[in-house]
């Protein structure tokens, strides 16, 4: 049954088609980094010191559990998982599908099973261990992997249900943030584990996963840093089972239902602000970006992805102005607004101009059978995600200006622009992208991020591409030590911004005329019993 | 003479090695009722999709309205009306917004294009509230579809299996109202699996199997020899009782 579950995903994964080739190559080069990493950790643990891996693998563990359960949230992409609407029809038991569950959570921690396996092999030659103690070592590494699978499984499940709920995934976008500024913010401020006064030396030595699993790869405190560790093990499997059946009693369609009072009586303020592009075009293109605006101010993956736009950014960056070792007034301080932009402008991406017809799915056919040129749809589509851009750039620009971090008006304005030219490269290659590798977006599916799709790899190509010009400006400014080198080379950029947004634009309606009927079936397509997030 | 509804010449379409659609004809005249027939994965679909320039044809001629497709393509669409069988909707419009984008598309100004949504709204009973189209049951979305085609007055209504999933008021409603517009001088092209529907509408009907037209001609010329439609279609398609073959059923 799980063999029948895992072709059926397999052979609904279309393997070898448009993308796939540089998708699999910036796969290839991730792996091949982290596999450089694991090397480096092996080398490493097999030559330390038994202080030096004491002190050490305990972080090195927190940050895999981090990284395994965090970084999939915080980059909009939760891997796999079973599509229960489509299987529940058949007659499967529940723990098969929990095991299936359990398992595909690997896609989400490749990366970290090349490190700890690194870090086991080390540890097994390094000359305090030797093979005899490789079933402790790997047995604390197994059952370490194994509660963040489970850990993650629940997580997952949790977190489907929390977002898919109106108005209550917004606020959940927050509330993870808050928890993962806590510990930053609290060690940027030189708080510690002492803290917590006679109960440390126990948390400390075996009272968390990370620890206790460090603990018996160490052969340091073995039975009850084992213990400790099987009972979280066991606890993360109670989390992620139960996670699991409550996802499976859930009716997500229920849960986004609009309220019957939502009746329609006369325009709402909503309402007005839609209807503003046609205060400054005339349709078709008003028209279609008044729909592209409503259609995404609507769509709870977009929604998730904007508000995470403004708040992750500041997650990643605020601790390291305003923490101990910040400052407030030194580089990274004039460069915040700037940087948090761009990573907004970066996470927006793959809900809007990486993949312009992503949303629309098979209703993309509409758009060739109106009478109206592809070029306006697309410029309508880029706009829209513009004025999108533009609103996470005020956001930021009000909450830096509410921390007062906000050097003058200059920087402000260096910020708009920057933005605004890497944005031109950015719409430029998303369009070609758009037409070539379109791939459909699922509105309601809030975790569906880009990492599993084929384009997602050429993202990591493009990206660094796209912001070239604007590096080379700043790279002017640092050479020559001046303001208008910087501003020469910026306007340089934008200026031929325009230019390849033009050709790009060109390029992509005419790839859409030949392409039609690929882009149409390829945006009709649905999914395997495997969901790819 | 004015110049026929649609007229197709030798159109092929082939995916792969597999022809889809092999040298169809067709001319059907302004005014009529054209109902589409064939089994699943007959070339219907590839036909609607050729007529309304979604897919290109690999060879022959289409004259829709007395202009040439791919030539006079924005022309062309701006006097069709189309309900293809897979969605046009965009889930996260309500309907009354969907319908003024479509209108928009087409040409009309806002104001006009709002006020005609409305009518068919209210025409089709379709509520005219924040409820978004991603939410609507299969027969809502076919008449919202329906509505769509309806909303800058084609003279040529192209349709793929318009009545699937709607219910007897809904289907009866969307009957009435394509008799309404036949009578009006427009041309229908209707393909549908439910052959009451084509008994009841149309006065011309064409048969395609494996992408070649096997019958053409008035409904009477089809039923020649007293024979339902059912049993006609169930002739020229070759389909035989094969339940048989399956023993352990």
């Amino acid at each position: 049954m799980i063999r029948a579950l895992l072709r059926a995903q397999l052979l609904s994964m279309h393997f070898g088609g448009r993308g796939s080739i540089p998708s699999g190559i910036a796969s290839a080069i991730w792996y091949a980094l982290w596999t450089v990493a694991a090397i480096g950790a092996w080398y490493w643990t097999s030559h330390a010191g038994p202080e030096l891996l004491g002190y050490n693998m305990p972080i090195g563990l927190l940050l895999a559990c981090f990284y395994w359960q965090l970084v999939p949230i915080l980059s909009a992409s939760m891997g796999s998982s079973l599509d229960m609407r489509k299987l529940l029809a058949y007659p499967i038991p529940h723990g098969k599908l929990f095991v299936v569950d359990v398992l595909l959570r690997l896609t989400t921690g490749l990366e970290m099973l090349l490190l700890i396996t690194g870090v086991a092999a080390g540890l097994i030659r390094n000359p305090a261990n030797g093979w005899p103690a490789a079933p402790r070592i790997l047995a604390a590494f197994v059952i370490f992997a194994l509660c963040n699978l489970l850990c993650s499984s629940g997580l997952r499940s949790i977190l489907e249900r929390l977002l898919a709920r109106r108005r209550v995934r917004e606020f959940m976008a927050v509330v993870l943030v808050c928890i993962w500024m806590v510990p930053r913010l609290l060690f940027e401020s030189g708080m510690s584990l002492k803290a917590l006064g006679p109960a440390a030396p126990a948390i400390r030595a075996f009272g968390l996963p990370w620890t206790a699993a460090a603990h018996v790869a160490l052969n340091e405190s073995t039975l009850p840093s084992l213990l400790a560790l099987a009972a979280w093990t066991a606890l993360a499997g109670w989390f992620g089972r139960s996670q699991f059946e409550r996802g499976l009693r859930y009716d997500p369609i229920a849960a986004q239902a609009t309220p019957l009072s939502a009746k329609a009586t006369g325009t709402s303020l909503a309402d007005r602000l839609f209807q503003l592009p046609s205060m400054f075009w005339r349709d078709p293109l008003a028209a279609i970006v008044e729909k592209e605006l409503r259609t995404l101010a609507r769509t709870p993956r977009f929604r998730m992805v904007f508000v995470m736009g403004f708040t992750f950014g500041l997650m990643m960056w605020l601790p390291m102005v305003l923490g101990r070792h910040g400052e407030r007034h030194g580089l990274m301080a004039h460069y915040f607004l700037t940087v948090v932009c761009a990573y907004a402008l970066f996470l927006l991406g793959q809900v809007s101009y990486w993949n312009v017809f992503g949303f629309d799915r098979s209703a993309v056919s509409l758009y060739f059978a109106v009478p109206q040129p592809v070029s306006a749809i697309l410029v309508g589509k880029n706009v829209a995600a513009l004025v999108f851009i533009y609103l996470e750039v005020t956001i930021l620009t009000g909450i830096t200006l509410a921390l007062r971090m906000l050097q003058g008006w200059s920087q402000w304005a260096e910020a708009v622009i920057v933005i605004g030219v890497c944005s031109l490269y950015l719409l430029a290659i998303g369009n070609i992208a758009s037409v070539h590798y379109p791939r459909p977006m699922f509105a309601e599916r809030v975790s569906q991020g880009g990492s599993a799709s084929r384009f997602q790899g050429m993202v990591f190509i493009f990206y660094p591409l796209a912001l070239l010009p604007v590096v080379l400006a700043y790279l002017a400014r640092y050479a020559f030590n001046s303001e208008p080198a910087f501003w020469l080379v910026l306007a340089l950029a934008a200026a031929i911004g325009i230019l390849v947004y033009n050709l790009a634009l060109e390029s992509a309606v005419k790839t859409s005329r030949f392409r039609r009927e690929q882009l149409i079936q390829e945006l009709s397509q649905g999914e395997g019993p495997v969901i790819s997030g | 003479m004015s110049t026929p509804a649609i007229l197709v010449h030798d159109l092929k379409k082939s995916y792969g090695s597999k022809p889809a659609v092999d040298g169809v004809n067709l001319e059907i005249p302004r005014g009529s009722f054209f109902g589409f027939l064939g089994p699943n994965g007959a070339g219907k679909s590839t036909t609607i999709r050729m007529l309304t320039g979604l897919i290109p044809a690999d060879s022959g001629s289409i004259e829709i309205l007395g202009m040439t497709l791919p030539a006079q393509e924005l022309e062309i669409k701006k006097r069709i009306g189309l309900v293809p069988d897979e969605s046009l909707l965009f889930d996260r419009l309500t309907g009354a917004e969907y319908l003024e984008f479509v209108g928009r598309m087409y040409g009309l100004d806002r104001a006009t294009a709002m006020a005609r949504g409305r009518d068919l709204l209210d025409l089709f009973q379709l509520e005219n509230n924040r409820k978004i189209i991603g939410e609507y049951s299969k027969g809502m979305r076919k008449r919202v579809a329906m509505a769509a085609s309806l909303i800058h007055h084609p003279e040529l209504f192209l349709m793929d299996e318009p009545f699937e999933g709607v219910d007897a008021v809904g289907a009866r409603l969307m009957k009435d109202i394509l008799n309404d517009q036949v009578a009006h001088g427009a041309t229908i092209f209707l393909t549908t699996h439910v052959l009451e529907v084509v008994e009841r509408l149309c006065d011309h009907v064409a048969i395609i199997d494996r992408g070649k037209i096997v019958t053409s001609g008035t409904l009477d010329e089809l039923r020649a020899g007293g024979e339902s439609l059912e049993d006609a279609f169930v002739r020229v398609v070759g389909a035989a009782q094969m339940t048989e073959r399956l023993g352990w059923l």
